[in-house]
């Protein structure tokens, strides 16, 4: 829920290294292996049951409600009523699987936006120096000092009417295959979302662009009087892949966080699309009602949730270790 | 290790200073203690308009008439006799000598002509109800005209003569002496009595208002009031009931007012409404014992305590109603010609919604499924037009007949509702999925926060959108006058002259019977018509134990609370 | 110092500018205009007056006329809550959301720290696995799920406290314990990070070796330097759980700041937003300057004039 990230110690990531060994560290790393092979099989789950849960008359559709089936719990019968249904009848199962990948997506949406902004930012900063560099750092704490809440709903809500508009006068031929609400809606989630956390990569970014700056490599391409674009494609980029992919990941588990959070607010995704976060919230009151707990409701979701946002950050940590072999040592 | 030591000691040091600051002093329990519906949105009488203000202004000021606190019928108030003219026009009223304000000061017709006079000169939400007041209509209309008159005069760099402001001797309300006031209606109005008991007609007390007035550029008249007239210690009243504390959204404190002519028959003398925003959190307080009633239990909950038979849950069909409205202008917001102006469609889409599972799985406290706009059976004497049924196939084929056959060629719409509570998404969710697979049309949801909502609402910018309405006071006009063409809720923007012809001659005739049966055949009209969709009639929730007495179970949910007594022991 | 104390201070004012304008105009874009009510039509000539009274005819000159107000400590009156100032309305929540922030903050410093350290210590035993995975469920869970379970728990099965409401000590045990569980978890991780570290230092093999007993070496001489990094997470963890609060408010019925963050976007109540906003830059900012005047406090080798990274 929060945007705080631990302490970045950006100058102990590799400078350069051959990518055999980077291999061989991943695949050591127990966590790196364990983070991802959780992850990759629930992603795997939610795109293998694409054709049913999007599929209209399939009882693992997302919008599949059936008025017989209200407020199921887990049964075994049938693979529908696996995780129960809601009060709609809608199987959570499905619901849960189509979830996921829209709260991944919003996950990895808002993680692009905010490493392409945070490592724009970073790099600009960084490698240019001088006023520019201050101006956009004293910006960057500024922005830190906004209480991003506020900033995520004001984004989200002055956005969204625009964009829904848009969307709506794009649509070409008779036939409107693509609804210009959710569209637009998932586009915002990822922009709100992303414009607030590129803050943190800004600063991981441009702390290792100033250690490499002043590195003898570079130096050395200065001097032999190559193309600034060259050094900075050729030379520069290649060592911010390290930081860059840690920080990605660690900023995916945060994004779906918030997400949930404008759930819980009323603000996040549009029904009937679910994510994990909308799934808990709307389950909350029914869940944790002292006169009928309907455990599953708040179960369900946030055992998806938990075990991929563990993962992700294992994921995050082990790659961490793997591009700073230093923090070995350290190992959390 | 010392100075480190320091950190966490420093840091205590601020949480005691901080927790001293923040805390507050543990006083006597109220006799009486309650969850109202929503936060309190103003104690002013000339702009409340919503439920749970509306509540406690009946516990802190009285009307000529007041409601009887079991019936809830009208009943003398301050006014202990009433007498009403020959041709049933003039009402003079002859106001109690033992009544008073809460800071002692006698109550006299002058402070109902002050209240009356604002609500015409500062219109607001309720001031259309005294256009039965004969000369009242002019009169707000003329006021309104001189005060853009002054403001040009003004602009005009004050340039010739002042416009002058009309006279308020044309309104039909005089003061003969202090106890005294005489009413003049434009015709007889059989529930004149009604409005007496509600609150736009309550008196104010301009005194403890003076010093909060706000005068406009001239300085010639007061534009409005500084609302912290409305906080305690400011606020006079003349209810069984003054204003102790108010803090924001913590705790109202009412307590008894000694000064209260009726003053021996309040039972309950202190009075705490609590505020708690979340649901679990409300129940979590009634459960504990520290609120004797939580008058608006949530839905699911009130579903659950339903399910487990609990006696203390009571369910009252309420004044209101649940409906969708269809946008009937001729065109779209973003610009489409609209499907919706033509009455087939819309009598097709109101056909083709089964409200059964909407009451049974969103709501599910045994709301009553509508087809009529006012509430079946709230009115004594009031016949309900039918309405329309669920009839599928018939809905299919008069999609058909209006030019989309199975859906083909209907523009892809959007269902507009406010995302506040999640019962509104389900609710249309249901109503998009029925409308996709018997009509085939394909929809799709907007759900947007309360303010956004607001806006569009009154803009008409929606195709299809979420509405309800409360009637106000115990006539159905309450609820017709909403669909008047001239009307500001005229949400789906619906301009039928037959209809609004109906309520003109309503209006004016004497005859209670034959003017219901006016009112019927004009809510028959518009439910024909199918600007509106009504969907379920809102049910009321109140949690209350047995050793409460006193609260009535009536669809207005109003409560007087002199007479509620709670028994502690 | 004092000259750096001076330079920090000079800042105040024009970051609290920036600050100001952004949210101003972000406000100012969204939909909803904050002049009209909800449900009911103001008539255009109140509309007008209302506008006229706040200096709002055009955008601009509310946006100039507002800080002036501001600066004579008066943040105008609500825009959505009649008769009530932002002022009022600051002076009831503030004070709440502080003591439940500093209780949070308290919570997180001591049980992360000493957990934290124990975790380091016992590097790869049981305790270490468990922390860790506590700390990281902590984490993957929405702060609304964590707060309800926790009021389920402590509240409805075993009832050891209350479950809603402020003022006494019970009362805000379970609110400040759910708020401190996501700065509690980052500390955790930060101390046991730093601790392993210290403790791999000469300076600490020496201690030991001149056979000084192994707790007094980690709690003396290496607790103190291992604190340094978490030290300066404490502005960020102020600043969450000063905003992060919505929820813990929400679910515990407390009638903090928190809320106003939310609700004032979704009224549109522009000064309240205004208000809020500043009066929370202001307190991050001196709680951040306080961070580093403690910094060089516990540490004087640390020059915080230097200019930081």
């Amino acid at each position: 829920m929060t945007a705080i990230a631990p302490e970045a110690t950006p100058e102990r990531f590799v400078a350069a290294e051959s990518s055999d060994g980077l291999w061989r560290r991943v695949v050591a790393s127990r966590r790196v292996l364990l983070g991802g092979g959780v992850l990759l099989a629930i992603l795997i789950a939610c795109l293998a049951s694409l054709p049913w849960t999007t599929r209209s008359g399939h009882p693992l559709y997302y919008d599949q409600q059936n008025p017989q089936q209200s407020l199921q719990s887990p049964r075994l019968n049938s693979v529908a009523l696996w995780f129960g249904t809601d009060s709609l009848g809608h199987s959570l199962l499905g619901r849960s699987l189509l979830g996921g990948l829209i709260s991944l997506s919003i996950g990895i949406g808002a993680a692009a936006i905010a490493v392409t902004l945070g490592v724009t930012v970073g790099v600009v900063a960084g490698y240019r120096g001088g006023w520019l560099d201050a101006l956009l750092m004293r910006s960057v704490d500024v922005l830190y000092g906004l209480p991003y809440i506020l900033l995520v709903i004001l984004f989200k809500i002055a956005l969204e009417g625009p964009l829904t508009n848009l969307f709506a006068r794009m649509q070409w031929g008779s036939e409107h295959w693509y609804s210009a609400t959710s569209a637009a809606n998932l586009f915002v989630l990822f922009l709100a979302i992303g414009l607030v956390s590129w803050l943190t990569m800004a600063r991981v970014i441009r702390g290792q662009v100033l250690s490499l700056r002043s590195q003898p490599f570079i130096e050395a391409c200065r001097a032999t009087g190559l193309k600034e674009r060259r050094i900075f494609l050729r030379h520069l980029l290649p060592n911010l892949i390290g930081p860059i992919m840690v920080y990605a990941t660690l900023t995916v588990p945060s994004a779906i966080l918030q997400e949930s959070f404008l759930s819980f607010l009323g603000v996040g995704i549009q029904p009937p699309l679910p994510t994990w976060g909308s799934l808990a919230s709307e389950g909350m009151s029914k869940a944790l009602n002292p006169i009928h707990a309907r455990l599953w409701l708040l179960v369900v979701p946030c055992t998806f949730l938990a075990v991929t946002l563990l993962s992700l950050n294992f994921l995050g940590d082990g790659l961490r270790d793997v591009f700073d072999p230093k923090r070995d040592a350290a190992k959390i | 290790m010392l100075r480190l030591s320091l950190i966490p000691l420093g840091l205590l040091v601020l949480l005691a200073g901080a927790m001293f600051w923040s805390g507050g002093a543990v006083e006597r329990r109220a006799d009486f203690t309650f969850i109202n519906r929503g936060e309190n949105k103003t104690l002013d009488l000339g702009v409340m308009s919503w439920m749970q203000d509306i509540r406690l202004a009946y516990q802190l000021w009285e009307g000529l008439y007041t409601l009887d606190p079991k019936t809830l019928e009208p009943i003398p108030g301050v006014a202990d006799r009433i007498e009403l003219s020959a041709d049933k026009t003039v009402y003079t009223f002859h106001i109690r000598p033992t009544a008073r304000w809460s800071d002692g000061k006698p109550l006299t017709s002058g402070d109902f002509i002050f209240g009356w006079r604002r609500m015409l000169e500062q219109p607001g939400e309720y001031t259309y109800l005294f256009d039965y007041l004969k000369g009242a209509r002019n009169y707000e209309d003329a006021y309104g005209k001189w005060k853009e008159a002054l403001a040009a005069w003004d602009k005009a760099k004050r340039q010739g003569s002042k416009p002058i402001a009309p006279d308020f001797g044309q309104v039909g309300v005089e003061a003969p002496d202090r106890l005294t006031l005489r009413v003049t209606l434009e015709h007889p109005v059989a529930y004149f009595p009604s409005l007496c008991a509600y609150i736009p007609f309550f008196p104010q007390y301009e005194p403890c208002m003076k010093a909060f007035a706000q005068l406009d550029s001239t300085g010639t008249y007061i534009a409005s009031y500084d609302q912290s007239f409305t906080r305690p210690p400011n606020l006079v009243s003349n209810g069984p009931y003054a204003l102790k504390e108010w803090s924001f959204k913590r705790r109202v404190r009412l307590t008894a007012s000694p000064h209260y002519w009726n003053a021996g028959a309040v039972q309950s003398r202190v009075i705490d409404q609590i505020y708690a925003d979340d649901a679990l959190a409300q129940f979590r307080m009634y459960e504990g014992g520290g609120v004797d009633w939580l008058a608006d239990v949530d839905g699911d909950m009130a579903a659950d305590l339903l399910d487990k038979g609990r006696k203390d849950l009571h369910l009252i069909p309420a004044f209101g109603t649940y409906f969708y409205d269809f946008n009937c202008n001729p065109t779209l917001p973003n610009g489409v010609k609209n499907p919706f102006a033509d009455a087939r469609v819309r009598r097709a889409f109101s056909m083709a919604i089964d409200k059964r599972p909407i009451v049974e799985n969103v709501t599910r406290t045994g709301e009553p499924i509508a087809t009529t706009y006012i509430p079946r059976g709230v009115f004594a004497d009031y016949v309900s037009p039918p309405g329309i049924a669920y009839q599928p196939q018939e809905a299919a084929r008069l999609l058909a007949e209006a030019g989309y056959r199975g859906g083909a060629g209907f523009p892809r719409v959007r269902i507009l509702f406010n995302n506040d509570f999640t019962q509104h998404g389900e609710v249309a969710q249901v109503i998009r999925r029925q409308w996709q697979q018997t009509l085939g049309v394909v929809l799709d949801l907007e759900g947007v926060e309360i303010k956004v909502f607001g806006d569009r609402l009154h803009q008409h910018e929606f195709d299809v959108c979420r509405g309800s309405w409360y009637g106000d006071y115990d006539d159905p006009s309450t609820f017709t006058d909403v669909y008047k063409s001239t009307s500001d809720n005229n949400n789906p923007a619906w301009k039928n002259t037959a209809y609004d012809e109906l309520l003109e001659r309503a209006a004016v005739e004497p005859d209670q019977h034959k003017r219901l049966k006016i009112l019927a055949d004009a809510e028959n009209l518009m439910l024909e018509d199918a600007p509106i969709v009504p969907l379920f009639q809102y049910v009321g929730r109140y949690l209350y134990r047995d050793n409460v007495q006193g609260i009535p179970l009536d669809a207005r949910q109003m409560i007087m609370m002199q007479s509620v007594k709670v028994d502690r022991r | 110092m004092f000259r750096f104390l001076l330079w920090r201070l000079a800042q105040f004012p024009l970051i609290l500018l920036i600050i100001y304008v952004i949210t101003f105009l972000l406000a100012w874009v969204a939909p909803g205009t904050p002049f009209e009510q909800t449900d009911r039509k103001l008539n255009p000539v109140a509309l007008e007056q209302l506008k006229q009274q706040f200096h709002a005819e055009h955008w601009y000159t509310f946006l100039a006329y507002y800080p002036v107000k501001m600066v004579g400590g008066d943040l105008g009156p609500s825009l959505v809550y009649k008769g009530w100032s932002v002022n009022d309305i600051l002076f009831t929540s503030l004070p709440i959301s502080v003591t439940l922030g500093l209780f949070a903050m308290a919570i997180a410093l001591i049980a992360g720290s000493f957990v934290g350290t124990l975790a380091a210590v016992r590097r790869g035993g049981a305790f270490d696995y468990a922390s860790l995975f506590a700390a990281l469920v902590g984490i993957s869970l929405p702060g609304f799920v964590v707060a309800g379970v926790l009021i389920v728990l402590f509240s409805d099965k075993l009832h050891w406290l209350p479950s809603a409401g402020w003022g006494t000590f019970r009362q805000m045990v379970l609110p400040a314990v759910a708020l401190s569980l996501m700065p509690l978890a980052y500390i955790a991780r930060l101390t046991r990070a730093s601790m392993i570290d210290v403790l791999n230092a000469d300076y600490v093999r020496t201690a030991r070796a001149k056979g000084l007993a192994r707790e007094a070496v980690i709690w003396r001489h290496a607790f103190r330097n291992a604190f340094l990094p978490v030290f300066s997470f404490l502005g960020p963890a102020a600043a969450a759980t000063l905003t992060g609060s919505f929820v813990v408010e929400k679910v515990f019925n407390i009638n903090g700041l928190g809320q106003h963050f939310v609700n004032s976007v979704l009224n549109r109540d522009q000064t309240l937003i205004l208000g809020t906003v500043m009066v929370y830059s202001l307190f991050l900012l001196t709680f951040n300057l306080l961070v580093d005047i403690g910094y060089a406090f516990i540490d004087p080798r640390i020059d915080v004039t230097a200019k930081a990274m």
